[in-house]
């Protein structure tokens, strides 16, 4: 409770906002569009990764991106699926989040936030899988349905990072984010107690 | 003015205070326990996710439209469309995923039709209405909490009865505050952007580069905003107190109780009636 301060809150709450209006759209046009195009469907699932990614890799603290999830959940809640938009807002915040998690908090290279895309991408499609009963489908169908999804996941990946840099670059959060030296005399006390 | 104050005046549709039954009573769905409604039928969407005929699905989509229209208390025009979605989804998904099923494993079945060098197959027509079914109830189990409960009672439940950190759940409820802001600074940031002459020029591509130019100090005008009220929020003693009071109440009674273990014998009950029936 102690690293979350109002601040953070509040600046999780703002990217999450911002984050729910992208995605008020999305919630109306996903399920026809999946149902009637699911081709055209698969592009779109990487929208919801852009905040948590955003978050993290601005704030750089744990519990960015799930913050930032649920916030996202609460404002796009105004579209037909209601309440429901928290649950599947939050079940992306916890993937993005959980990558970070197992490192620790200690590891912020950008290969990590594109290898937990492709893993998260993966577990999604699996989910799919079985939900659309995808291995009745033709090979050829499937590789394209795969690749379009992977590659949406990982360009969001990019464009969150990108769109973090920018606004680090402005100077937002400034003070927020825990400074490399802090880290680093975080890490000498703690192996000086061990 | 305290921060319950803040947020309670920030609070969007201005529910009046319910320390009991609202209005509507137990035939109401929208007067039971949010965290009932949203979490209680999952189990039953992981059951159905793992069906692979038209029945069970079906039968629950059926039910699950007849409690909608029953205890929904939605407006006509709106179970109507509902039920024409549902049908209509249904139709477009059995052709879509019909197309896209493996012409090799049902070559035994018949040829119905050649549309646009596609081959209809009526064994990839059944698959892809099994799953148009199976599709169609999940969504309809999700508009059962989905169009009866809104994100702001979902979240005081959280905080009521899930134990979330009121700070946590206070913070979304706030956040609801901060999408009319944003297209206010919108406004702003295009009229500044317009007169500096950045991004200038006609046509499609123009437009997306001045769109996309407007992210960067849009969201930088939102944290910054976010930063301002937060130090309000401190400034008046926000999460001061391990507990607080809540203006507008969640309860869980006995009557959610009922709600959820109705759902699951509901959804038992479609499992075993698709038994017998096949």
């Amino acid at each position: 409770m102690k690293t979350l301060t109002t601040r953070f809150l509040m600046t999780c709450a703002a990217i999450g906002a911002a984050m729910g209006v992208l995605l008020i759209p999305a919630n109306f046009v996903s399920a026809p569009l999946a149902a009637s195009a699911p081709m055209a469907y698969a592009p779109l699932v990487g929208l919801w990764v852009i905040g948590p990614v955003l978050a993290l890799a601005l704030l750089r603290r744990p519990g960015a991106a799930v913050l930032t999830t649920f916030v996202a959940g609460v404002v796009s809640s105004a579209s037909p699926v209601g309440a429901w938009s928290i649950v599947t807002c939050l079940l992306a915040g916890v993937a993005v989040e959980l990558a970070f998690l197992v490192t620790r908090y200690r590891v912020w290279s950008a290969w990590l936030y594109y290898v937990d895309a492709l893993v998260f991408g993966a577990l999604y499609v699996a989910s799919g899988w079985a939900a659309f009963h995808m291995d009745a489908m033709a090979p050829a169908v499937l590789v394209t349905f795969v690749v379009l999804m992977m590659g949406s996941f990982l360009a969001c990946t990019w464009l969150g990072r990108l769109l973090a840099r920018r606004l680090a670059k402005a100077g937002v959060a400034r003070g927020l984010v825990p400074s490399r030296g802090d880290v680093a005399a975080g890490e000498v006390a703690q192996d000086a107690l061990r | 003015m305290t921060t319950a104050a803040v947020v309670d005046t920030v609070a969007p549709t201005g529910e009046p205070a319910t320390a009991g039954p609202r209005p509507g009573g137990l035939g109401d769905l929208r007067t039971y326990n949010p965290l009932v409604k949203i979490l209680g039928p999952v189990p039953v969407m992981v059951f159905l996710v793992t069906t692979r005929d038209v029945l069970t699905p079906a039968l629950v989509a059926l039910a699950a439209i007849a409690v909608l229209a029953v205890m929904g208390r939605l407006r006509p025009r709106v179970l109507v469309a509902v039920a024409l979605g549902a049908l209509a989804l249904c139709l477009v998904m059995t052709f879509s995923f019909g197309l896209l099923t493996d012409p090799a494993t049902v070559q035994d079945t018949t040829l119905l039709a050649t549309v646009g060098g596609f081959d209809v197959w009526s064994g990839a027509l059944a698959t892809g209405l099994a799953t148009a079914v199976r599709t169609v109830a999940l969504l309809m189990l999700v508009l059962l909490g989905g169009l009866t409960t809104s994100g702001a009672d979902f979240v005081r439940a959280l905080t009521q009865q899930a134990r979330l950190p009121y700070r946590i759940g206070y913070a979304a409820l706030a956040a609801l505050r901060f999408v009319p802001r944003f297209s206010h600074e919108l406004e702003v940031i295009r009229g500044a952007h317009r007169v500096r002459g950045v991004a200038p020029g006609r046509g499609p591509f123009a437009a997306v580069r001045r769109q996309a130019g407007y992210v960067v100090p849009l969201l930088a005008g939102g944290i910054r905003h976010a930063e301002r009220v937060s130090l309000a929020m401190d400034a008046r003693g926000f999460g001061a107190h391990p507990r607080r009071t809540d203006r507008v109440t969640a309860p869980f009674r006995v009557c959610d109780v009922v709600l959820l273990v109705s759902f699951w014998a509901g959804g038992a009950g479609c499992a075993v009636l698709a038994a017998l029936l096949r």
